[in-house]
């Protein structure tokens, strides 16, 4: 039986560690390379490591160097995105630390790029994202202009397009410690057959234990890690007192 | 010692390779049959794709030269993918013919539940002298669609270390100098580390 993945999620820009709300906001949070290793040896089961530096167009690709620097040091497995856009882009990301890939804005351009990667890679190394915001209870896609396309519906697209995991974020709730959206969490989940990672919005161990609760396995954890005191020990020994199956 | 890693042009090598160099090893990263020559134990990474990496191995003559490596005695780990190429057929983008060495199917998952990706429990068969070294039940980090299925009872009782997807998931096989395992040890921290040194001390035999 598979334990459930706690997975810290972090984003960094010009070589540092950076947490917003709402993707907006930026706050310099410390070392990458410090945080991977203390989050490797609190035995994290999972890291997901983003550069921002692409989307707001500082940079063409992402920061490969820091990558090396952190496989240098972490035994942990690494989700590594931001900005990757072909197969050439994806192959420094693996050959620099990264074990498996995050693709998002670019499959709305280029819905081949899974395939591609994956002939060379193996499907389960590609994860593809959804930012999901929910305006008045209804639910579209950051990227997608024209409101119209349902997440349910581009969730089961993106797993015959070739994805072996999907990242779904939830934007309105990210960073505000609010607690995630369980209900259409657990909608999503059953509408595909590959692993699912949700976040946004948890901001407390209570929440944590209501997620899980419902039966979805995998949460990506910002907030809870970056700005606050709790570390990764504490977060499963809480969820182990409460008989979950986590991995300390 | 010399260790080689060997790039099959997919791989997540700087994970591989700093798992050895953190140990205090100072690895090869080996790119063609040339440079095979002064290896003294190889590992064949994961994180590829069954037929792409079946032909890139024939391509560039390394399916030939794995052989020779094999028939030489010379230990060799397989980790996920370059454990399932010693079976003898690949199901993944096609079919595709391995090494043959294990005689074995790699098969997918059920519709139900396409892909293992997270950590579990491998239990050891006490029978092997590995029991000694690994406690039992350990959990490492497994991320695959495909798994091996033995074509005879027989190897399938000798398998050294197995875990549960649905299915049972053979996880760790031992057989002559080779040494396969279907999770990342280089990416399963602590317990991983110690089954990459015991690789590295191991003398098939």
């Amino acid at each position: 039986m598979s334990y459930l993945r706690i997975i810290p999620s972090l984003l960094i820009s010009n070589g540092k560690l950076v947490k917003g709300i709402n993707f907006k906001n930026f706050k310099n949070a410390g070392s990458p390379v410090t945080t991977v290793s203390a989050l490797d040896s609190q035995k994290a089961d999972e890291i997901f490591i983003v550069d921002t530096d692409c989307y707001n167009k500082k940079k063409l690709e992402p920061d490969y160097e820091l990558l090396k620097k952190i496989a240098e040091i972490n035994s942990t497995p690494i989700t590594f995105g931001g900005g990757i856009k072909n197969l050439i882009m994806a192959k420094k990301a693996f050959s620099s630390g990264a074990d498996k890939i995050f693709l998002n804005s670019i499959i709305f351009s280029d819905e081949e790029i899974i395939e591609t990667i994956a002939l060379q890679y193996g499907n389960q190394a590609v994860v593809a994202g959804m930012n999901i915001i929910n305006k008045n209870g209804k639910y579209f896609l950051m990227e997608d202009n024209s409101k119209a396309i349902n997440p349910i519906e581009y969730a089961k697209k993106l797993q015959k397009l070739g994805a072996g995991e999907l990242k779904i974020i939830f934007v309105n709730l990210e960073g505000t410690k609010k607690g995630i959206d369980i209900d259409y969490s657990k909608k999503i989940n059953e509408s595909v057959n590959i692993p699912c990672i949700f976040e946004g919005g948890i901001g407390n161990l209570d929440q944590l234990d209501l997620f899980f609760k419902s039966g979805l396995t995998s949460v990506g954890l910002g907030s809870l890690i970056t700005f606050s005191d709790n570390n990764i020990i504490k977060i499963k020994q809480h969820l182990l007192n409460k008989n979950f199956n986590v991995r300390i | 010692m010399n260790i080689g890693i060997l790039d099959y042009n997919a791989c997540n090598i700087s994970s591989v390779y700093y798992s050895i160099y953190r140990l205090g090893y100072d690895p090869k990263i080996i790119k063609n049959s040339k440079e095979l020559k002064d290896i003294d134990k190889l590992i064949i990474p994961g994180v590829g794709a069954a037929k792409n990496c079946i032909d890139y191995l024939n391509q560039n003559g390394l399916f030939n030269e794995i052989q020779k490596f094999l028939a030489s005695q010379k230990p060799i780990l397989g980790i996920c993918m370059g454990f399932q190429i010693f079976a003898t057929n690949l199901h993944e983008h096609g079919l595709s013919q391995g090494l043959g060495l294990i005689d074995a199917e790699i098969i997918p998952f059920k519709k139900t539940n396409l892909f293992n990706i997270g950590w579990q429990n491998v239990e050891i068969n006490k029978k092997n002298k590995i029991f000694r070294y690994i406690e039992n039940n350990n959990s490492f980090y497994f991320c695959h669609s495909h798994y091996l299925k033995f074509n005879n009872k027989k190897d399938e009782e000798e398998c050294v270390g197995i875990s549960k997807f649905g299915t049972l998931v053979p996880s760790l096989v031992i057989k002559e100098n080779f040494m396969g395992m279907q999770f990342h040890p280089e990416k399963s921290q602590k317990n991983g580390s110690n089954l990459i040194k015991y690789f590295l001390n191991w003398s098939p035999k």
